[in-house]
């Protein structure tokens, strides 16, 4: 009866056309934990996001009977992700590269022990190459659903967590897919606002020093139509460590960010500044993003991406910028094709800088 | 619909319209032009220069690198050369002489046994480039020479663990660069000690215990990279002390006889002194 009611909701609600990514959240009006385990979003689709992404998504819906919700009994939930993708890169004076990859396979296990309150979340990244944990935490469930808390290791919350980890904004950050870190995050949720504040060894997984600590907190507010949020990173745990005996310092994130809907066009920005100390000479850095997600019709989205980066706000002519175009089709639940160009453009000097990236992907999801 | 499609196609024109900075004034990294610009060429500090540092540094510098991996300019050769892959243990990062059997180029290349091809998230390295490195590996992975230090005493320092760091975990290895070449027949039991605190965590209280059996292992000559290890089950939760003398006879000399300057006091004939904790050996 659940899921039948369900069902009837996101018939009701559905509109959304891709795989689960910051966008479908600002096309629908949700924040992330409506359709992810994960407050923060990412990884393990709850029962919700599961059956969006059979019903919601999909140009065609497969009859399989039951939908698949992921849940082996109330206790215990599984998932996972593929991506594989064929690409062909030309860089300028160099041969062109032509290459198949598994981008990343994961597999996701939530063991509900006790059941809306206590969750042991793990997702391993099975490959390419071996098995490497990415998140691994407990999360306690306060006051109602109203606050958790978290422990483990975990992606750390920093603006908008793009699916993409090669956008200037997930690289220049270090905030990504690939950097988990472990700590402790608290979390706030209410009906329009979404708050997390971590405090993790900032090691990106690695050993902890003695000296210092990272700090992330992520505000923001969420309507229907539109959101607008804040995020702040502090790391001071590589300082005064540097191995050649130069003197590093700290790392100063910040950044603002937002969504916005008009019509079947999800819009997203971020921009953030970021204060480098730990390089030798220090830099202050600038990086931005501007995303359009248009909605052609149910199973397929249009994604132009603009984005800029500025490696150092003290050296002119030196900024970069990329510019992405991507049709993303989803013809049956479980299945969706990416087909995108991505234009680098850099200084004139670099080849790397002014590449042009053709890839074609496929995404497997359950 | 009109509008709304205006409204992408301006998105769109404005993201094309846009272009990178003009690169003026500036070398191929983006960095202002100093002196003469540093073509690529198999050396170390040639690939710092143009790989490591605007490339990899990226991710893998400071405390937050992955795996613990830095490639930053103080970091990198003792990184590298002659020590083992954290993910792949049976291979050296760089193996002097065979870049084939070095997972830095397997990594590169994207054919390592584990994990994503590097740069991750970047296009790969141009293959010419690649070669350079291979090339440096080939002709035996040696440090730059004006990265070393002559005709002075040796300063020292820890690239793994680092001073005061906690470790979750035992180290694999204890590594430690040389500013130039050691004369490492001073390295004995006598000039080089590794003790527990006994587990207050002080040491010259007394109670400290001495860590025998363990292996050194030269890594290069010039620089001098040693590593010390022993087995994993020897390592027992406490605060460590690793000391190589100075000051004190048996000293660790470096080639030109004078006593190394561990302290980095600018002067031979101080101790190097490294402290951290093991705090699980699980």
């Amino acid at each position: 009866v659940r899921l039948r009611l369900l069902l009837a909701m996101l018939c009701l609600s559905a509109c959304g056309t891709a795989l689960a990514e910051p966008y479908l959240a600002v096309q629908q009006g949700l924040k992330c934990m409506a359709c992810h385990v994960n407050p923060t979003g990412g990884g393990m689709r709850n029962t919700f996001g599961q059956i969006w992404g059979q019903t919601a998504m999909p140009e065609k819906r497969i009859d399989t009977g039951d939908p698949w919700t992921g849940e082996i009994n109330r206790f215990l939930a599984i998932g996972g992700n593929l991506r594989a993708s064929g690409s062909y890169t030309d860089t300028p004076n160099q041969p062109s590269i032509t290459a198949f990859d598994v981008d990343k396979a994961s597999v996701f296990i939530d063991v509900r022990a006790i059941p809306d309150r206590l969750s042991l979340y793990i997702d391993q990244r099975v490959a390419p190459g071996g098995s490497i944990n990415s998140e691994a935490y407990a999360r306690l469930w306060l006051a109602g659903q109203r606050y958790y808390v978290k422990a483990g290791q975990f992606f750390l919350p920093f603006g908008i967590r793009l699916q993409d980890d090669t956008a200037f904004t997930r690289q220049v950050t270090g905030i990504n897919f690939a950097t988990p870190d472990r700590g402790v995050e608290i979390g706030y949720e209410s009906p329009l606002w979404t708050a997390q504040l971590a405090i993790s060894n900032g090691t990106a997984g690695g050993p902890a020093t003695p000296d210092g600590k990272q700090y992330s907190l992520r505000v923001e507010r969420v309507t229907p139509r539109w959101r607008a949020g804040a995020s702040f990173n502090f790391n001071d745990s590589s300082e005064g460590t540097d191995a050649g005996g130069v003197t590093l310092g700290k790392r100063q994130m910040q950044g603002v960010f937002a969504g916005l809907r008009t019509g079947p066009i999800a819009w997203l920005a971020e921009a953030d500044y970021i204060i480098d100390d730990t390089l030798v000479p220090n830099r202050d850095q600038i990086v931005g993003l501007v995303e359009a997600n248009w909605r052609i019709r149910q199973g397929q989205n249009l994604k132009i991406t603009a984005e800029y980066f500025d490696p150092d706000t003290d050296v002119s002519n030196d900024y970069r910028d990329r510019f992405s175009l991507v049709w993303e089709y989803t013809p049956i639940q479980f299945a969706q094709l990416r087909v995108g160009v991505r234009n680098y453009d850099g200084i004139p000097q670099n080849d790397t800088q002014n590449q042009r990236l053709v890839f074609m992907q496929v995404n497997g999801y359950f | 619909m009109r509008i709304r499609f205006l409204s992408m196609l301006s998105l769109a024109g404005v993201a094309l319209a846009s272009c990178g900075g003009s690169g003026e004034g500036l070398d191929e990294n983006g960095r202002p032009l100093t002196d003469e610009p540093t073509p690529l060429v198999p050396e170390l500090q040639s690939i710092q220069d143009n790989v490591f540092t605007p490339i990899c540094t990226g991710c893998h510098a400071g405390s937050s690198a992955p795996l613990g991996f830095r490639l930053d300019a103080g970091s990198s050769f003792s990184m590298l050369v002659n020590t083992a892959s954290v993910e792949v243990p049976s291979l050296k990062r760089v193996l002097p002489g065979n870049p084939d059997q070095s997972y830095l180029i397997q990594k590169l290349e994207g054919h390592a046994a584990v994990g994503a091809q590097m740069p991750l998230g970047q296009p790969p390295l141009p293959q010419a480039t690649i070669n350079v490195i291979r090339q440096w590996i080939t002709d035996g992975a040696q440090q730059s020479v004006t990265a070393l230090q002559s005709g002075a005493a040796l300063q020292l320092h820890a690239t793994t663990p680092l001073d005061g760091e906690m470790l979750q975990r035992p180290p694999r290895e204890i590594l430690i660069q040389a500013s130039g070449e050691l004369d490492v027949t001073s390295l004995n039991a006598a000039s080089l000690s590794l003790k527990r605190s006994g587990g207050d965590g002080t040491f010259g209280d007394g109670n400290e215990v001495a860590v025998d059996r363990v292996s050194i292992s030269v890594h290069s000559f010039q620089p001098t990279v040693i590593a010390l290890s022993q087995p994993r089950e020897k390592w027992v939760p406490d605060t460590y002390q690793l000391v190589l003398a100075g000051n004190s006879s048996p000293a660790v000399l470096g080639r030109n006889g004078m006593p190394i300057d561990g302290a980095a006091l600018g002067m031979s004939g101080s101790d190097f002194t490294l402290q951290f904790t093991v705090e699980a050996t699980q």
